[in-house]
């Protein structure tokens, strides 16, 4: 995984353009449990192979809780939902923003790192990876590598590589619990902060809006 | 350089989170151009040697701009900017200003090309890459900070004279327009960076949206 102050970096980064009126220290609270809270997922680790990154790093929970908070907030009616009864608009907002935060700042990240996610887990147990680019050039045209398709030309068979690499029983995704596979007693623990210049970029990003946003809040006091 | 896009992209982002009430589609639009606006010394390294991340992605540019808004805002009894466009005004050249240096500057600056920080005072490029770990044999692993030759401790690629930020206006050292050379305008270079795209492109349309 990206460490997880990158990924509170730019959680920081994309709720405090969401939240609006509900930015205050209690949305920003639950906003950090809930960039936490995947990694959990290592600590199964011990028990299940390849936990880490499919048990919690999937697209199904955000699918999931999507659809409950549609049908919460906007299907059933102001009056009866239970979400907006308990905690008001400020609950709604939070609620809607936390679902983005997870899915943009924590899992599609974590998708384009190390060997993804296990995108459909458990429905459909296959680890993905984003990879590519995406440029217009002078002599191909638009060129995009994330999808790749190619045509067999002897057979005229066409395979598509959207960056699949693996099951839980075949891949390990590295994680402080557990460096490989197969750990070692005497494995050192590494706890990565910032494994490049782009990570530390955005862990830097969320602590600047922080800072930047109380400058604003002492001037219009 | 990093794609113009994903400048453009993080400074989306750094406006939804700062304009607050000042935002519209006139602040947002003025807010990404502030982070592209670097991007655009490329086009004079066609006349200029070296140009490309260093003419305007200076910190001296952004300083005096610094100075200038912090004099006209905070200093003056009645600031020229708040008469002329009220507290939207102000409100937006302040977070353009930061869109600028975070999210126009800044990209590139964490990335092995680097950005010449004090052009033309300081000529060389320093970049912001390495490694921050904590490891429980090795202690705090670092690589981000190096003493080198250059004035900062950051790890430098060269000078204007010997090292050559290639961009599609300007792929190969040297200036002057080339015909018949290959050239790539570049979206996104990684998973990642398409990542931070989609999302900005997300929640610019939910507030647009919201707007309404």
């Amino acid at each position: 995984m990206p460490s997880t102050v990158v990924h509170a970096g730019f959680a920081i980064l994309l709720a405090a353009g969401l939240l609006k009126g509900a930015f205050d220290r209690r949305a920003l609270a639950i906003l950090l449990v809930i960039v936490v809270l995947p990694e959990a997922d290592t600590l199964v680790g011990p028990w299940m192979d390849g936990a880490h990154r499919a048990l919690l790093h999937n697209l199904t929970i955000p699918i999931v809780a999507g659809v409950w908070l549609t049908w919460d907030t906007y299907l059933r009616g102001p009056d009866r939902s239970w979400l907006r009864g308990r905690w008001g608009d400020w609950g709604v907002r939070v609620a809607w923003v936390a679902l983005f935060v997870h899915l943009f700042a924590h899992v599609l990240l974590d998708w384009a790192h190390l060997e993804g996610i296990n995108v459909f887990y458990p429905i459909y147990d296959r680890f993905f990876r984003l990879e590519g680019e995406l440029l217009v050039s002078s002599s191909e045209g638009f060129v995009q590598t994330f999808v790749e398709i190619q045509t067999d030309p002897e057979t005229g068979e066409r395979t598509t590589d959207a960056g699949a690499v693996g099951t839980t029983a075949d891949t390990h995704v590295a994680n402080p619990v557990e460096l490989s596979d197969e750990p070692e007693p005497d494995d050192p623990i590494l706890l990565p902060i910032a494994e490049s210049g782009w990570q530390l970029y955005l862990a830097l990003t969320g602590l600047f809006v922080l800072v930047a946003r109380r400058f604003q809040d002492r001037r219009e006091e | 350089m990093a794609p113009t896009l994903v400048n453009v992209a993080v400074g989306v982002l750094l406006g939804l989170a700062l304009l607050g009430a000042a935002f519209d589609r006139r602040s947002i639009l003025v807010v990404a151009l502030a982070a592209a606006a670097p991007d655009l010394d490329a086009v004079a390294s066609l006349a200029i040697e070296g140009a490309t991340n260093a003419l305007f992605h200076t910190l001296l540019l952004p300083g005096v701009a610094f100075v200038g808004l912090y004099w006209d805002t905070c200093y003056r009894e009645r600031s020229w900017l708040g008469e002329r466009y009220g507290w939207y005004g102000v409100r937006v050249a302040w977070v353009a200003l930061a869109a600028y240096v975070v999210a126009g500057i800044g990209v590139d600056l964490f990335r092995p090309d680097g950005v010449n920080l004090l052009y033309p005072l300081h000529d060389r490029f320093y970049a912001v890459v390495g490694t921050f770990l904590l490891s429980s044999q090795d202690g705090i692993y670092l690589t981000f900070v190096e003493r080198g030759e250059g004035l900062l401790w950051l790890t430098s690629p060269g000078t204007t004279a010997d090292h050559h930020v290639a961009s599609w206006v300007n792929p190969t050292p040297g200036t002057g327009l080339e015909t018949g050379v290959e050239r790539e305008l570049h979206l996104v270079r990684t998973g990642w960076q398409l990542i931070v795209v989609s999302a900005a492109t997300v929640a610019l349309a939910v507030r647009l949206w919201e707007e309404r």
